[in-house]
This record gives C-alpha cells, structure tokens and sequence, in this order.
C-alpha cells in the first residue's frame, strides 16, 4: 500500500470528492431528468425526435455522474475505477446486444408485425393484417390439410 | 392512487387489516402461538441473564468483520432450516395427494395444503434457500475468512459491512414476517409475466416478494462491493496477486460477479414494482409491455447469480483439499484463470433458462454452446481437486468428507447441467422435476462445501473444534437423503412430472414419491445430528481447544493468528513470502515466531447506526409492502437523514497502543500454551528471521 491505512480522509479516492463536484453531477442529472421527463409527458416532440433529446439527455448524464459522482478519469491513482468502467463495456454489449438479437429472431417466429405496425400506425391495422387462412400451415378448411 | 387496488385501502393503515392475519389457519396459527412463546423465553432469558449490554455493545452494533460474518452464517443457518421445513412440507403434500382417491384435510381436496397454500411454500423454499440461506452463508464465510486471509486487520469499510448485515436480516425478517401478516408470492421464487401482475395476483405476496428481494440485491451489493475492496486494497505486504490464497480469487471472481449482477434484478424489480404500484405497463402483454423481457432481465441477473453463490463454494473445496491431502492445491493458476472464467462465461448463457421461449435454432445453438463452454473451466477445477488429492497424505474427517461429496455432486449436478444444455433435450424435460433435481444438485455442491467450511474454519472463529462423530453421522444422513430425494426426482423427471405439482395425477408414481419422502426423513435425521453436533461440541469445548494451526497442516495465512482470531487480527501484520505462507514458513522451520516489538494499530468504532438502519429498511419494506405511505415516507427520510448525518460525523477510529497489544498477545500465546499439542513460539526482533521476512517492517522510511 503507497498510503496509510490509519486516515481513510489520506485516500486518494477520498481527496477527489468535493461537495461543490457532488453538488454539480446531482443538479445536472436532475435538470435533465426533469427535461426528459416534461418531453415526454407535454408530448411536444414527435416521437423519433423524442427518442433522440432523451438519448441525448441520457448520454450527458451518464458522462456528468461519471465525472461528477463516480470521480472516473484516466489518472493513475484511479486505476481500479476505470478498470471497472472497462469491464463494464463488455457487459453492457453484452446483456444489450445478445437481448436485442434473440428478441428480434423471438418476434420474427411469433409476432404478427402488421400488429406491431398498427401499434404506431393504427390505420395500418385493419387493412394489412392477414388473415388466419393466409398464413402458411393455416389451411382454410379442414379438408385442404393433409 | 395510480392503480385499481382490490381490497380496502385505509389512509392509516394502508392494506393491513385484521383479517390479513391468517388465525383460522391450521398450520400456520399454531406456529405463530410457538414463535411468540419462543421469542418470549429468548427475550426473557437474555432479560434474565442480563445479557442485553453484552449482546449490544458486542453483537448488534460491531463492525467486527467476523463477527457480521457469525451474524450472516446463523442467519442463513436460521433460514436454511425455515427452507428446509417448506422442502418437507413440499415433500410430504406431493407424496400424499396423489391420485384421486387421495384423502384431504386442513381445507385441501388433496393432501394438506390448498393449491394457493402449497404454492406460497415452493416459492418461499426457492427463494430462501437461495437468497437468504446460500448467499448469506457463503457471505459470511468470506466475511470472515477474506479479510484474514490477505493479512488485514478488518474489512475495507467496516461500517458498510455491518450494514450489508443488517439490510439481509431486514429481508429475512420481511420474508419472516410475511408467514404470520398476509401471505407470500405464490407463483415461484422468480415469479412470471404476467401473473405478478395486480389484476391477477392481488394480494400482498408479490409485492412481499419485490422488497425481500430488493433488500437482499442491496446488502448482497455493499457486501460486494466491500470484499472487492478489501482484496485490491488492504492485502499484506509482500501478497501479489501470484500470491492470493485460492478461497480470496474465488470471493473476488464471485463478487465482480456479484456488483455487476445485482443490479440488472433490482431494475427488474422496480419496474415489476412500477407495474404494481405506478400501473406501469413493462411487462404486460399489452400495452407496449413484454413479457418475457422480465424473464430475460431476471436471468441476465440469475445466472451469474448461480455462479455468484456457486464460486466461493468452489474456493472453499480448494481450501479443504490441500489442507488434507498435505499438498499444495494442484494447477493455482489454472484455478483462478477457470474462476475468472465462469465468472465471464456466467453472462454469455442466461438464455439457457428459458430454451423454449421460441427464440429460434441461431439464439438457442448460441446459448447452449455458451452454456457448455461453462463445462471446460468446471472441468479443470475437477481435475485440479482430483490431482491434489492424488497421492496426497489423505485425512479423511468430517470436512474432507463434505468437500469430497461436493465433488462427487458437483459431477452429477454437472453431467446433467450439460443434458439440459443442449436444447432438444431441454425442450422434452423443461420444467419437468428433472431440472428440479438437476439445480438441487448443484445448490447441495454449495451446502456441502458450506457444511465443509463450518467443520474447517469453526476452529479458526471460535478456538474449538466440532465434534468428528456427530460432524460424520450428519454428513453420512445428510448424503443418504440426498441420494433417496434426489435419483427418484431425476427418475420422475424422465417420467415427466413437471415441478410444483400440489397434487400427482399419476397414481404409478407414488412408490418414487414414497422413497423421496423417506429421503427428506432422512435429511430431517441429519438436521438433529446437526443440532446434537453443537450442542457436544460447545459441550466438551474446554477439551477441544486448538492453537493457531487447528489442523496441523493448514496453509494459508488466516491459521497465523491465534484461535480465536482477535479482533484485531493481526498484532503485527505479517509479511507474505509465498503463496502457501504458512506451509512455507512450516518447511523453513519459522512457522513458530512471534514479533518482538508492537506499534500501535488502528481499529474502527462499533457504531449503532446500521442496524437503526437495517431496522429502518424493514419498516420501509413493510410499509411499501402494505402501501402505507406515511410510513414510507417517515422510514425513507429517515434512512436518508441518518445516513447524511453518520457521513458528516465520520468514524476517526481509535488506537490501541503497542503496550496494550503486547499484553494482549502475551495472553493469547500463555492460553495456547496450555494447549497440549501446540508449539511453542519464540520472539524475533526486527521481524526478519534468516533471509526471510516474517513481519510488515515498520520502518520511517514508509
């Protein structure tokens, strides 16, 4: 150990937090989540544009708490912290995009996508969707079954 | 309120009424009359014996690392054996109602539990057993045995540990509580989509099941957070990483696994919790929500969570081996690199759960290439434990035995493991007793390791060790109801039973279900072995008594320090010169040296705010549980307010001098000096002994 164990206020870690630097990253996660969170209740954006502020507010957020609360940079002293934040990369590719890949080949066995498009486009709906009979192995009698 | 709550509703009160209390119960009103009486004579004995300053002062408000580990183990002892009761329950409903003609009391058609009764036990066996009895246990252990085997004189941070502690026990009272005051989940310990819904689970018993589980992911992270901490930063002078005894990579692979986990079950959790109480739609089927994105969010935690308790399991076997077979563990770096490695591979297979929710052959092969992969690092740890005994000078007492029916277990838990990892297989047996068999394969590897580890490090707590022949006629009873529960279990699985069945409608099964419940007879026969075991064994302490080494032939750094450990640990910290510390410093005849000269050391404050804390978090559960506001409210600034105030007071510590430290230590070696077996040890001065060093140098250039 380079420091000594009999002050914890000694650590590095510790000399790094200031209340003005805690202070900061909570107004500005707050300011963004109240952002957010009138967006999307004032329904004032369309959607795609919504889903873009968010992910937006979303991405400077995490960058302030990761600065902010979480101290995170790139010195020495804080090795174990972006060791932390490295291996937290894979995991995030991961649970993301092994989730995204085997819901979308779920929803390509089961899921009526005329019934997905209706979800957005609600006059889609009653036109597109196929019937019953159309499907393939849904004869439309008995008798065409072999 | 935001959602259509069946039932009353009372501002005061919330959803709590008096007809919540299930006194018209027959099982579950006598029990409550024992609890109270039982809780009375223990409240009124430690009145009696005026033990309240002793247990305060000692117990609830230490910060001892080994201490919060003693609290952890009979916590998950206590809900190991409440487990246990639903496993017999379980058992005995099952072997009873089958077939039609099967006889019915207590309100049942069929055996004694109503289906609605049985299901709230299989959850509450399931979820316990897992979550407040496993992970606590090994918790524990690595509470009590991390901090000593990296030569540290407690946790990184003492107070979080205690804190860790207390919110677990909060979770296990909440589970606790909810026997008496309402009821429990009653669709499995991990619940589906969308039965957890309000509209078709009305009562309390999921939302009981969110907050136990909730607070359990809390203590579990801080826990993890906290031996992470202590291995990266407070090991011993001179312990690399090449160094670290195997039990601390095992702790430190589980516990990445652990911080990194928990989380993706505590968003599942508010947002099961958002549906509930906000009228969120996540996991509906309608509505923009998805089912079966819970039950991938809840796996994406309960995988690794497998491995989480399933790794210390694994350090604590290879603790055992080398100790009794007298030989270094076989193959160290390919341990820790398999350890790493099932903590990596632990989140590439979380689909394997759940196989047949049709997402295809490309998503299914994946995953079940994934999950055999998980095969070749177990399989080293196999081979590794097998090379370690091989030739080895083989002790074989009640400890080894354990660690070697783990072995064996961990084979057939491991074999199956592999059947079910192929998906066609997967597809005829899903939810079939044969996956019920299969897992209570593997979760009995951890109990045998973990009964293993109370024999081995008992000595090391407490000064004494248990006693060998009750410590082996469990361990004997304990291995014949595993085997009469368990082949009939995996017999029936490829027979096809599914699991959770109140009642069998195959009457040809009854004979498998017969020697099942013979089996869990059996198990009971283990549980009073266990109990007698204690009782002998605390009985002839004065004649058990052990110096630092319990065995003789222990290796690693925590057999250093005097038995029982003092609080302190270490009076003056030792300096590692190799991985094996204490086998090799027995081989260079310096195993007996003792410091010459002590500093002062350093040592944190008890302090009573955890477990104000931890009582505070389970109000706050109940209270979210019974939807009393206020009282959420309350608890949640209060936890808030006491934690703001404890992180401005701070904890300075306090300092014990190397006067003090001297006169303790001289005590501690004139008390194991009587011992008849050990050794006795001499001073060295300046900490160096030949070429060696023996102690941290405390010197100015520092």
């Amino acid at each position: 150990m380079s420091h000594g164990a009999a002050d914890p206020t000694m650590h590095p870690e510790v000399q790094l937090s200031t209340s003005k630097g805690y202070f900061l990253g909570f107004a500005i996660s707050a300011f963004l989540m109240l952002v957010a969170t009138f967006l999307v209740t004032s329904h004032s954006v369309p959607p795609f544009g919504l889903l873009m502020v968010i992910s937006v507010c979303a991405g400077i957020a995490v960058i302030a708490q990761i600065y902010f609360l979480l101290h995170i940079d790139i010195s020495e002293h804080n090795i174990w912290n972006t060791v932390a934040l490295v291996l937290f990369i894979p995991l995030f590719l991961i649970t993301i995009g092994l989730t995204w890949w085997m819901f979308s080949q779920l929803y390509l066995r089961t899921m009526d996508m005329s019934v997905m498009s209706s979800v957005t486009n609600p006059a889609v709906h009653a036109s597109a969707a196929p019937k019953m009979s159309d499907m393939p192995g849904m004869g439309s009698s008995p008798d065409s079954a072999n | 309120m935001l959602v259509d709550l069946p039932g009353g509703w009372s501002p005061l009160l919330g959803r709590l009424a008096w007809s919540q209390i299930p006194y018209a119960n027959p099982i579950l009103a006598p029990l409550f009359v024992a609890v109270v009486i039982g809780a009375i004579i223990l409240l009124g004995l430690i009145t009696y014996y005026g033990k309240w300053t002793y247990l305060w002062k000692e117990w609830l408000t230490t910060v001892d690392h080994k201490k919060l580990g003693v609290m952890y183990i009979i916590i998950g002892l206590v809900m190991l054996f409440r487990g246990f009761i639903d496993g017999l329950m379980i058992r005995t409903q099952q072997v009873w109602a089958v077939g039609p003609h099967s006889t019915g009391v207590f309100g049942s058609l069929h055996g004694y539990l109503t289906p609605f009764h049985f299901g709230q036990v299989y959850s509450a066996h399931g979820l316990i057993m897992i979550l407040l009895a496993a992970t606590p246990l090994l918790v524990g252990f690595m509470n009590i045995i991390v901090p000593i085997q990296v030569g540290a004189r407690d946790m990184a941070y003492p107070y979080l540990n205690a804190l860790g502690l207390w919110i677990t026990a909060a979770a296990a009272a909440l589970i606790m509580i909810s026997l008496f005051v309402g009821d429990f989940a009653h669709n499995g310990w991990f619940e589906y989509a969308p039965i957890f819904e309000l509209q078709y689970s009305p009562g309390v018993g999921v939302d009981y099941w969110i907050w136990t589980l909730q607070l359990v992911a809390l203590g579990t992270t801080l826990g993890g957070i906290n031996i992470l901490a202590t291995v990266i930063k407070m090991r011993a002078p001179g312990m690399t990483w090449g160094k670290l005894p195997i039990f601390v990579w095992a702790s430190l692979s589980a516990n990445v696994i652990a911080l990194t986990s928990f989380p993706a079950l505590q968003v599942a959790l508010a947002l099961v919790a958002a549906d509930r109480y906000l009228g969120a739609h996540f996991f509906t089927a309608g509505m923009g929500g998805n089912l079966m994105l819970y039950t991938n969010l809840f796996w994406i935690w309960g995988h690794p969570e497998v491995y989480f308790v399933i790794l210390p399991a694994f350090g604590m076997m290879s603790e055992i081996f080398p100790t009794f077979s007298e030989k270094p563990l076989f193959g160290y770096i390919t341990m820790v690199l398999a350890s790493m490695a099932i903590a990596g591979v632990s989140w590439l297979v979380w689909l394997h759960h759940f196989f047949t929710m049709g997402a295809g052959p490309y998503v299914n092969t994946a995953f079940s290439v994934a999950t055999m992969l998980v095969g070749i690092p177990t399989g080293v740890k196999v081979f590794n434990w097998a090379f370690t005994m091989y030739r080895g000078r083989l002790t074989f007492n009640a400890a080894m035995l354990w660690a070697i029916g783990a072995l064996f277990l961990l084979l057939i838990g491991g074999m199956t493991g592999m059947m079910l990892a192929i998906p066609a297989i997967n597809y005829m047996v899903h939810n079939s007793v044969f996956v019920v068999a299969h897992f209570h394969s593997m979760l009995l590897v951890i109990v045998y390791a973990i009964f293993g580890s109370v024999l081995y490090w008992f000595p090391k707590v407490f000064g004494f060790k248990l006693d060998e022949f009750w410590a082996k006629t469990m361990f004997w009873l304990f291995s014949a109801g595993t085997a009469l529960v368990f082949v009939p279990m995996y017999m029936l699985g490829f027979m096809g039973m599914t699991r959770r069945l109140e009642y069998v409608f195959n009457t040809s099964w009854q004979s498998y279900l017969d020697v099942m419940e013979l089996g869990i007879v059996v198990y009971t026969l283990s549980v009073l072995a266990f109990f007698i075991l204690l009782y002998v064994s605390i009985r002839d302490h004065a004649k058990n008594r052990v110096g630092a080494d319990a065995w003789g032939t222990s290796r690693s750094l925590e057999w250093m320090t005097h038995s029982p450990v003092p609080f302190y640990n270490f009076a003056v910290l030792p300096h590692v010169n190799e991985r094996d510390e204490l086998a090799w410093r027995r081989q260079h005849g310096i195993d007996q040296v003792r410091p010459a000269h002590y500093d002062d050391i350093h040592m944190p404050n008890n302090t009573g705010v955890a477990i104000i804390m931890g009582g505070l978090t389970f109000v706050l559960g109940f209270a979210l549980t019974w939807r009393i506001w206020w009282l959420c409210i309350v608890s949640l600034l209060a936890i808030i307010l006491l934690m703001i105030i404890r992180s401005f007071k701070g904890d300075p510590g306090y300092i014990i001098t190397g006067a003090e430290l001297q006169r303790m230590e001289e005590e501690a070696y004139r008390r194991e000096a009587q011992i008849a077996d050990s050794h006795h040890s001499h001073p060295v001065s300046g900490g160096v002994v030949g070429n060696a060093m023996a102690y941290q140098r405390n010197d100015s250039s520092k």
